[in-house]
Order: structure tokens, then sequence, then C-alpha cells
């Protein structure tokens, strides 16, 4: 499998390039995992011709929903994967931002602008993660994770309980997107501007998480995960990084809810507080791979696009069946993850062996 | 006013039984393996709907047996289903907490839409066991099947607590949860005491479903609410405690019951998961973490 | 049809001028394109496409598709719409906003169908109204009976979601409305005076919760219990023991999202001594009565169309023998609700298209709507009418009266012996009496 010899080539070189330069900042790639990459994003960028070339339209926006989730299960993994403290309610902070994102809307300015009320949505996101986090990170190993559970159910009773707030069951409409950017309008009514707004700000978080990830905070991270007291004996307050995974992940989180708030047009618990959201941005990433950011991204899109486009085959809830059981036997035959399994057989393949931080 | 505390009272104590019978299972399998099934839920909701397929006559139609053989048929569901479970899933992947965590979540996931696929999603009742009601001259209010739920839950409760404290077999599982590494020292057999206990914990789950599906209701989304239950009184009562889940039990019961008399009902849940928040950051081992060390 | 293939180049420039239909085509591109063509294609086959959106595992929603497919083929029977033959498109919504929304787009983008019909609950309306606005395509609601539905839209911005309808049931304040002379019914025939008030805590109650008990009192009615139960509430011994020791002679219960079998069964056992009445939409299913084992017995519910029970109108009767023809042996055995209100809804469509002589929406929705606001159409569930652009429910369907005043399309009906469904309200529709528990 492995064949150091087989170096040399213009997709080592090329690789090579990028590991001189961004290498220490990212992690370094060989030449077939490093095709990979650009060949995704490659595939990714011009989307939009291919999918009308095509004539599949519609995958168009599920590739859209695919950025979206894209970016929680990246954000969950920021803080779950490395820490090893496993949130079960993560969807409280992308549904805190979108909930606030429509109360701005429906209860203070209908005509407030995106460029508004996307930061003070994001800044929510961060809040709640913080009350959630500062408290429950005492805890550990599944009592964390019944915290964060039970959290999710709470905040999906309590819009109900303040219906007169958040609208109960019907949610609230916060419209589309429109903003100005560099003098050109900006509007998600139109799907494939709607694509890149979706995938812009996944690929600017991807960036961002990698780099945080491979930085001496994901290191600490990581051995927090591994083992909290040998981190806590090296003088390391262990109590301060966690918190930081939490803000690390509810930033990102609160970008996904206000992007997915504006995706559908309207807030409701169903579609962002209900348990099950919670669990889907978990399963996207394990079936990824956890703690490798990269893995949660090709998980997301995997499960977004099974889901919506392959699955349909199954009828509606034969569907579910379907994805819940690939994401059961991932996790029984295949626990470190799709992508990371993939990750590594490229690995083999080329001549470094890595790129991934295990 | 006397009628008033007396049929809250009573009403507490009913509801609190079947509250008990749900967290006991769920509070031994994590006491000998150190698991939280987050399929109870699903357990709860199999044994409702085989009550359902072998009593009524509108599922199928030649398979109608009385109510009281259906007890067992749904005890039977529960318990098999259960010990499948574990040796056919959670066995293999029991060393990673947070992936059985994640994999008993998404098999009652799974359970839930099967049944949407096999009985829609449209909610049943169940044939009543006991109907008619008693207790009415008092001024309190109480059907035949609530009592019935009582005394079954309290028997069960009563043979369980039998098996684990008298029989031998019973108390390798007690021994088990004391201190695994212990039991093992004294030449325990681990795996067949762990399926041992998931089969009892689906009977049990089995048999508190015929009770939910009949005095609230059968469908696909009943799995949540006894699980979120379980979750509180298991945390309240400290996880691994048979005795704990009992207390945390009735306290949920009428902090509930309490609840619902004084704010009204839109609080109900919400409140206990409050509780069940203060208590994990205030006490997180709970009112009798791991109690049977010391009897 | 040729709008399309004119439509594009000419409206790729005015794309800022308004966020409309033209903007979104306009602007999405060669992916729009390709999916305008599809639709256009779609129109060359000289097909007409009905869309219908419900949740389709659930009761409702397969009676709603059911009635739907029923009504299409019989049009195809016929001449058809505009002598072209009808095709149905059905989606399923889930009940999910975000499915429906994603169903929606497919049925307009993909299948090019010429009008949407359906939405069974408000969040799912809510869901997908900015889009179905945004691309113009006639809207019929059929199923969610939120006045804001109508409120919040047509009648706040009428340009923009001009194209939405709701062919029935009236609306939830119109309900409540119905509920007061049906408790004035209630009152002469037994001398109830007192009532209780419970419903789910969610916003489709709001307009009960609101208005009901005031409008009670008005005509001299006590209201003696009020609650608000949350959804998911599953121990009904202190619900029905609080309403008890308020000696309530009935309770006004509105439930959707919780099922009120644990209710009755408590009741039934206990032999409380009031009778439960109001709206159950999980009772308004045929299966009602096998799913609850026999709980549903005197329990009544509000439902347009009065379950097939009643000769509402001479349409009721054919289309509940013929869908019992159809779908007899399938689950739900009658149309429910919404099925009737669909039934009708493609008929409305029908006449509406025709006397505009046209079925583009994306050139004359203008003209569609107009038609659409000229509807006097004798349905299987009552007379249809809409009410104008500047009433209080623009683009609502109208409630029927009778001399009194009372409000007669929004009928009652009850579990009696043995399984029957019948209408018990109003009187001249009624097929059986009303009758209370022998315990009462």
């Amino acid at each position: 499998m492995s064949s150091d010899t087989q170096t040399g080539g213009p997709l080592e070189s090329v690789a090579d390039g990028y590991n001189d330069r961004f290498g220490h900042l990212f992690g370094e790639l060989n030449g077939p995992q490093f095709a990979l990459l650009i060949g995704s994003l490659a595939v990714l960028l011009v989307a939009p011709v291919w999918t009308s070339l095509l004539g599949v339209g519609g995958l168009l926006r599920t590739l859209a929903l695919a950025s979206i989730w894209a970016i929680l299960a990246m954000a969950w993994d920021i803080q779950s994967g490395y820490t090893g403290y496993i949130s079960f309610g993560h969807a409280v902070l992308s549904g805190g931002a979108a909930y606030t994102t429509a109360m701005l809307v429906a209860h203070v300015n209908p005509d407030l602008p995106f460029l508004v009320t996307a930061p003070i949505s994001v800044l929510a996101a961060l809040v709640i993660g913080l009350v959630i986090a500062v408290p429950s990170l005492r805890l550990r190993g599944p009592y964390f994770s019944l915290v964060t559970f039970v959290a999710g159910l709470i905040f999906y009773q309590l819009t109900y309980a303040f219906s007169g707030y958040t609208g109960g069951e019907l949610g609230q409409r916060v419209g589309r997107i429109e903003f100005e950017l560099a003098g050109a309008q900006v509007t998600t009514f139109d799907p494939v501007t709607r694509y890149y707004v979706m995938l812009v700000p996944m690929l600017v978080i991807a960036v961002a998480l990698l780099y945080v990830a491979r930085s001496n905070v994901g290191m600490i991270l990581i051995a927090i995960r591994e083992n909290e007291e040998a981190v806590a004996a090296a003088g390391i307050d262990t109590t301060k990084f966690k918190i930081w995974s939490f803000v690390l992940s509810s930033i990102p989180m609160g970008v996904g809810g206000v992007l997915l708030a504006h995706f559908y047009g309207t807030v409701n618990p169903l579609n962002f507080l209900l348990v099950d959201r919670s669990i889907e941005i978990i399963a996207m990433a394990v079936v990824g791979g956890m703690s490798s950011i990269l893995g949660p991204i090709g998980g997301a899109f995997l499960v977004i696009v099974l889901r919506e486009e392959v699955l349909g085959v199954f009828g509606v809830t034969g569907r579910w069946v379907a994805l819940w059981t690939v994401v059961l036997l991932v996790l029984v035959f295949a626990r470190d993850g799709l992508f990371r399994k993939l990750w590594h057989v490229l690995g083999d393949w080329g001549r470094i062996d890595g790129g991934d931080d295990e | 006013m006397l009628g008033a505390i007396g049929s809250f009272l009573v009403t507490g104590a009913m509801i609190s039984a079947i509250y008990a019978l749900i967290a006991i299972g769920f509070t031994m399998i994590f006491g000998v393996g150190g698991v939280l099934n987050l399929a109870h839920g699903g357990l709860i909701m199999l044994g409702a709907y085989g009550f359902l397929v072998v009593t009524s006559s509108s599922t199928v139609e030649f398979l109608t047996i009385p109510p009281i053989a259906g007890l067992a048929v749904a005890i039977a569901v529960g318990a098999v289903a259960s010990y499948g479970l574990y040796v056919g899933l959670v066995e293999y992947i029991e060393d990673n907490p947070v992936i059985t965590f994640l994999a008993t979540l998404v098999v009652a996931l799974i359970l839930a839409e099967l049944a949407v696929v096999a009985f829609s999603s449209s909610p049943r009742g169940l044939v009543n066991l006991a109907p008619g009601s008693s207790g009415g001259s008092l001024g309190i209010r109480v059907t035949n099947i609530e009592i019935v739920a009582f005394v079954v839950s309290w028997v069960a409760i009563g043979l369980l607590w039998y098996y684990v404290t008298r029989t031998d077999e019973g108390r390798s599982i007690l021994a088990t949860s004391m201190s695994q590494r212990g039991a093992q020292l004294t030449g325990v057999d681990l795996p067949s005491i762990k399926a041992r206990t998931w089969l009892i914990a689906g009977g049990l789950a089995g048999l508190a479903g015929v009770f939910i599906g009949t005095l609230q209701q059968t469908s696909p989304v009943m799995w949540l609410d006894p699980l979120a239950l379980a979750f509180i009184i298991v945390v309240i009562g400290g996880i691994g405690s048979i005795k704990g889940s009992i207390v945390a039990a009735y306290l949920i019961g009428y902090l509930e019951t309490l609840t619902v008399t004084l704010l009204g009902s839109g609080f109900r849940g919400t409140f206990s998961l409050v509780v069940l928040v203060i208590v994990l950051l205030v006490m997180p081992q709970g009112l009798y973490g791991r109690e049977w060390v010391h009897e | 049809m040729t709008n399309n293939d004119t439509g594009i180049p000419v409206t790729r420039n005015e794309r800022k001028a308004t966020i409309d239909r033209r903007t979104f085509l306009g602007a999405a591109g060669a992916g729009a394109v390709a999916t305008t063509l599809a639709g256009c294609l779609g129109d060359e086959d000289d097909l007409i496409r009905v869309g219908h959106i419900g949740p389709l595992q659930q009761d409702m929603g397969a009676g709603s598709e059911n009635s739907a497919q029923l009504a299409v083929d019989q049009l195809n029977e016929e001449d058809g719409i505009m002598d072209r033959e009808v095709e149905l498109v059905s989606a399923d919504s889930v009940g999910d906003p975000g499915e429906a929304l994603t169903a929606t787009e497919e049925m307009v983008e993909q299948d090019g169908v010429d009008v949407i019909i359906g939405t069974f609950v408000t969040e799912v309306m809510q869901g997908i109204t900015d889009y179905v606005a945004d691309v113009d395509v006639p809207f019929l609601i059929t199923g969610s009976a939120d006045p804001v539905t109508v409120t919040d839209t047509v009648a706040e911005d009428y340009d923009r979601f001009k194209n939405i309808f709701r062919s029935g049931p009236i609306n939830s304040d119109l309900q409540a409305e119905g509920m007061v002379d049906y408790a004035e019914f209630l009152a002469d025939e037994y001398g109830w005076t007192q009532f209780a008030h419970i419903a789910d805590d969610a916003a489709w109650t709001e307009p009960f919760s609101d208005n009901l008990p005031g409008y009670l009192e008005d005509v001299g009615l006590d209201v003696v219990h009020e609650d608000r139960l949350a959804p998911g509430t599953d121990d009904w011994a202190p619900v029905n023991s609080d309403i008890d020791d308020a000696d309530a002679d009935a309770v006004f219960r509105f439930f959707a999202h919780n099922v009120g079998t644990g209710m009755l069964v408590n009741w039934r056992e206990n032999e409380y001594e009031f009778a439960i009445e109001g709206i159950h939409v999980p009772g308004m299913s045929p299966e009602f009565w096998d799913d609850s084992e026999g709980a549903a017995l005197y329990e009544t519910t509000s439902q347009s169309g009065a379950a097939g029970a009643a000769d509402i109108t001479s349409e009721t009767g054919p289309f509940v023998d013929a869908y019992a023809e159809e779908y007899g042996d399938d689950r739900p055995s009658l149309p429910m609700y919404m099925g009737f209100n669909t039934y009708d809804a493609v008929f409305v469509y029908k006449d509406a298209v025709e006397r505009a002589g046209t079925v583009d929406y994306q050139a004359d929705i203008d003209t569609i709507v107009d038609e659409l606001l000229e509807t006097d159409h004798e349905g299987a569930a009552g007379e249809i009418e809409f009410y104008g652009p500047d009433e209080d429910y623009p683009h609502d369907v109208r409630e029927t009266t009778d001399d009194d005043g009372v409000i007669t399309n929004f009928p009652v009906t009850q579990w009696q012996d043995d399984g029957e469904f019948e209408c018990v309200y109003p009187e001249h529709l009624a097929s059986a009496d009303h009758i209370t528990p022998e315990w009462l």
C-alpha cells in the first residue's frame, strides 16, 4: 500500500509549494491529499455551472444547505471533538442566533438591515454559549453531555412557553438576506447568489478553524481530551481553554444559525431547536471524522446530499430510517469517520503520513 | 379542600410509581456497565406497540388476546429487544461512552421512524386493562387502571429488589454496579451479568410502555418524554441507584403535579428540567450517588 | 406558451426594479434558466399541473391528497381545465416548514405546477409564504385556519401576497364565533351555563383563548376555568380534576398538538360530569375510533365538511360517495376536513382560470386573482366566496350564516355508539341528536 518511492510528479511539487508556505499553519499534505482538497474546492466553487449543465439545478439548493450544516458541524467539532466534552445541545447556539434575528425583525424593527441583525445574533450565540459553558464545564463525561442535552430540551420548551415573543410552534418569518456589497445589491432570492452567500462563510470559517486547530490552542484542547489532569499538572488552566473552545464554537454556530434562518426564511422550533437537530450535527461530525475540522465538512455534505437527493427512494420516512442506519453503521464499524479513513488511505498512498492531527 | 389535597396526594402517587418503573431500568444499566442507554424510551415504545398489536383487533385482526396476556407480551418484547440491543450492538461499542450515547440515541430515532412506517404517525390508545374507577365517594378520583399501574409497578419493583438482594444471580448484578473490578475479581462473568441486566431493564421498560400507552398515548414520539423523565429522575436520585430512582421519581411526580396545580400545565416539563440542571450543578452525585456501596 | 422564452432576456435587465418573480428568475442565471425551461416544457405538453402539499403520512394529508386526486380524475373525465388534461403533483410537507419549502421549490421549478393547494399546519404555510409570494404561483390554503395566514400577508402587503387565498376552513377568529353559537345551542338543549376552556399552548389556539371566553360571557354564559397545556401533555388526571373542581358543565378543548385520547380515557373511567366539546384535530380522523380503542365515544369536534355525515350542499354526498368508492379501504376511509377543502379548491381554481382564460400566472396573475375573487362556488364543504382585498380577512373564505346569523359552514361532529360519526350541529344539517354520556 504505502510506496515511499512514489515521489515527484507535478502534483507533489505543487503540494510541496503549499507545504513550504502554509504547511506550518494548516498542516502538511501529500500530493493525493492536496489534490482531494483542491479538487473538492474547485467542484464547490463552480457548482452553479455544472449543476446547470447537468440539469440538476435543485442540487445547488442542497449544496447551499450542506454548506450551512458544514459550518455547524465544524463548530461543534472545535468544541466537542477537540476537547472530548461532547455537547448534545449545540442546536441551542445556532437556534439562539436564528431566534435573535427573528425577534429583532419581529419586535424591534422589520427594516433592520442584515448587516445589523447578523452580528447581534452571533453575539447572542456567544452569550448563550458562555451561559451554558461556564457552569456545565465543571462536569465531566456523560454528565456534561446530559446538561447540554437538557439545555436543548429547555430551550425547545421555552419557545412554546413564551410563544408571545417567539411565535410558538409557528415561529417567525425573517425573510431572505439583502445587503449591499461593493455597490452591488446582494439578495438570496437568487439561487446562485444564495449558494455563494452560504458557501463563502463556510470556507472562511473552515480556514480559520483549521488554523486554530493546528495552533497551540488546538494542541491544548486535544491534550485536555487525552488527559486533562496532565494538562492541569503542567500549570495550564484547563477551564480557561475549555471555555475558549466554547467561544470558538459559539461564533461559527451563530453564523450558521443566522444563515440557516435566512435560508429557510423562517425560524421555528422544529427546524432549529428540536433535539434531532443537535443529533444531526453530531452525526455529521462523527460520520466525517471527529476532531479534524475537514472531516465534519465532508460529513455534512455527505449526510445532506444523502438525505435530500439519494435516500428519497426509500420514501419520506424510510429516508430517515436509512440515514440513521448509515450513521449507526459508521459508528460501529468506522468510528473514526469515513473521511478520516479516506484521508489516511490517501496519506499512505503518497509519501507524508498525516496532515491530520492524530 | 381536603378533597383537593387528597386528590393531589393520590394523583401524585399514581404517576410517580410509573415514573419509578421508567427510571429503574435506565439506572440499572448505567450501574453495571456505565452505559447511558438512550434507546430506553424506544424500548418503552416497543412495549406499548407490542401490546397494541396483540390485544387490539384494529391492528392484526386474527391476533387478539386478553389484555392481561398482552402485558406479558409487552414485557417479553421489551426484554428481548433490550437484550438484542446489548448483544447485537452495545457490547461492541461500550468501551467508548460517547459512541454508545450517540448510537443508542440513533437506535431510538430509527425505532421511532419504523413505528411511523408500521403504524402511521397517528397516536393510538390501548385496550384498557382495568376499566372503571374507584374512590369517588371520598372525593378522590382515581381510575382502576391507575391503581393497577401503581400496584403492578410496585410489585415489579419489589420483585426486582428481592432479586438483586436475596438471590445469588441478582446479587452479582448489585456487586457489579458497586465495583466492576471487584466483582470481576470474585469471578463474576461480567458479559453475562450485563446481558441479564439489559434483559431485566427491557422487561421493565416494556411493562411501563403499556401503562404509558394506556394512560397517555401510544405514538412514535412517545419515546422522548419518558427518556427525559428517566434522565431527570436518575440524575436527581444518583446515577446507578435503585433506591435513589424511587425517591426521585416520587419527588418529580409530586413536583410536576404541584406545578400543574399551582402554575398551570404550560410550565410542567420545563420546571422539572430546571430542577435537574440545578441538581446537576449543585450536587452532581444526586441524592444517593452510589449508595449501594453502603449496603 | 411563450412567456418564458421571451420573459428571461427582457427581465434580466429589470433585476433591481422590484423583488418579485421576475427578479428571482432574472437574477437566477444559468441554473434558473434551466429550471424555468423545464417548467416551460411542462406547459408545452399541454398539461395543467395542480400542485398539492400536505403531511402525507398523516391521515389529514393523505385524505387531502386522495381528494385532490379524485377532483383531478373527475376533471379529466370531463373536459379537464380549459380543455387541457390535468395532472396532480403531490408533495409531502412532513409537517416540517424546511421540508415543505424544498418540496415547494421543486414543484414550482422542476415540475412547473400552475397552482399550489394545501398546507395543513400554519408553520408550514408560513414557511413557504415568502417563496410562494415571490414566484406568484396561485396558492389556495385548505388546511391551516390561523387568521395570521392572511392578516400577516395579504392584508399587510397586498401587492406582494395577492396570490394567496384560503378556500377553507373559515379562520379561527370566525371559528371562535361559531363556537359561541354552538355553546348557546348546548345551553338551550341542556341548560349548561358553566364552561371550561383549555387549549394547546400554541399559537394556533390564540384566537380561541383571546376571544372565546369574552364571547361566551357576552351571551351570558360563564367561563369557570381556563388553562393552556404544553404540547405533549401526558398526565391528564390533574387536567380533568381541575375542570371538575370548577363545576364546569362542559369543556371546550382545542387540541391539535396534544392528543386527547388520554384525557378521554381518564374522563370516561372516572365518569366526570362534564361534556367534552371544541376542536380535536386527531379526533377528526375516521380512524380515531379504532385508534383510541373506542375512547372517542361522546367527544365532539367542529370540522368543515362534517366528515361527510351531513349533506351540506348537493355536492357533499356525491363527493363522499366517490371518495368512499375509491379510497374507502385506505387510511383514512373518509376525506377529513382538509380533503373537503382541497377537493373544493381544485374546482375553485378551475372555474377561476377558465373565466380568466389563462393559467399563466407569470404573466397574468392579476387576472387570475381577480377571477378567484369572483368565486361563488357550491363546494362539498359549503358555499365558497372570498373576502375582498379591503376587508378584514382579505382572500379568506367567507363564513356562511343562516337567517339568525348563526355560522353554518363550521359544523360539529360527534362520535356516537359503535363508532358512528354523526353531525350534531347546526340543527338543519344534523344527522343525529347531540348525546351525552349516560353518567351525566
